[in-house]
């Protein structure tokens, strides 16, 4: 599925990726699709969380090396 | 209900403050609404750095007056502004300072981590809607003024609101 957003935090660690998510997200619409890509060793971990707390559903999560994509519906 | 949290800093030192913004831009990032207060040298990061010498303007009554007692001032407000000068890029650690080349070590370590520095994270902090409150009796006794802060929009509040504030959060960290 294309997302209507990516955000690129390749390279940021901690709480960065969590502070680039906020800040995108605020500027979406509802039903938007984002896809965040990063390789934060806990990355994948601060994304769900963000995801679950926020109550955003999940879509997509893909492993390319270091690199991880996560695919949610705002 | 929404999710809230306070943060009371205390200390001036660097990796506490650091500690301090790392948990309140995390947590407003996910959602939670933070509120820091800042106290005794806590408030050293929001300070704007100033030289030793620069020439300090007259406290005003129409400006800092609405929150210290002018009338009690003595020598000692200005002698603090001049020795605790603060600047979140100037905080010395509270171990391993090294008479000031710990922080600078520290600072390329964080930079070499692709870790923000103080300085950003106040700023993101600040852009999050984390907000920041200053004690009274700490800007009154140290001679402090708003305007000399690195963010608009800090509010001088006393122990009731820190008390409400609390007594409504769902986690309270003392740094």
């Amino acid at each position: 599925m294309a997302a209507d957003r990516l955000v690129d935090v390749t390279g940021k660690v901690c709480p960065l990726p969590l502070i680039s998510l906020a800040k995108e997200v605020r500027t979406m619409q509802k039903g938007q699709m984002l896809s965040i890509v990063g390789d934060d060793p806990i990355f994948e971990e601060s994304v769900t969380d963000f995801c679950r707390e926020r109550g955003y559903e999940l879509f997509d999560t893909h492993r390319e090396g270091k690199k991880m994509t996560i695919v949610f519906q705002v | 209900m929404n999710k809230k949290g306070t943060i009371l800093l205390l200390s001036g030192d660097l990796d506490k403050a650091l500690a301090a913004f790392i948990i309140a831009t995390g947590f407003a990032a996910l959602g939670v609404e933070m509120k820091m207060w800042f106290m005794i040298f806590g408030h050293n990061c929001l300070k704007k750095r100033k030289s030793f010498f620069a020439r300090r303007r007259k406290p005003d009554p129409a400006r800092e007056g609405l929150y210290r007692d002018l009338a009690t001032d003595n020598i000692l407000q200005p002698m603090v502004e001049m020795l605790n000068r603060g600047g979140a890029e100037h905080l010395p650690l509270s171990q391993l300072n090294l008479m000031g080349l710990g922080p600078m070590l520290f600072a390329k370590m964080l930079k070499k981590k692709n870790i923000q520095n103080l300085e950003e994270l106040i700023h993101s902090a600040d852009d999050l809607g984390v907000k920041f409150y200053i004690c009274q009796i700490c800007c009154d006794a140290l001679g402090l003024s708003v305007d000399d802060l690195i963010v608009p929009n800090v509010e001088i509040k006393g122990v009731s609101a820190y008390m409400k504030d609390t007594m409504d959060a769902h986690v309270n960290l003392v740094f």
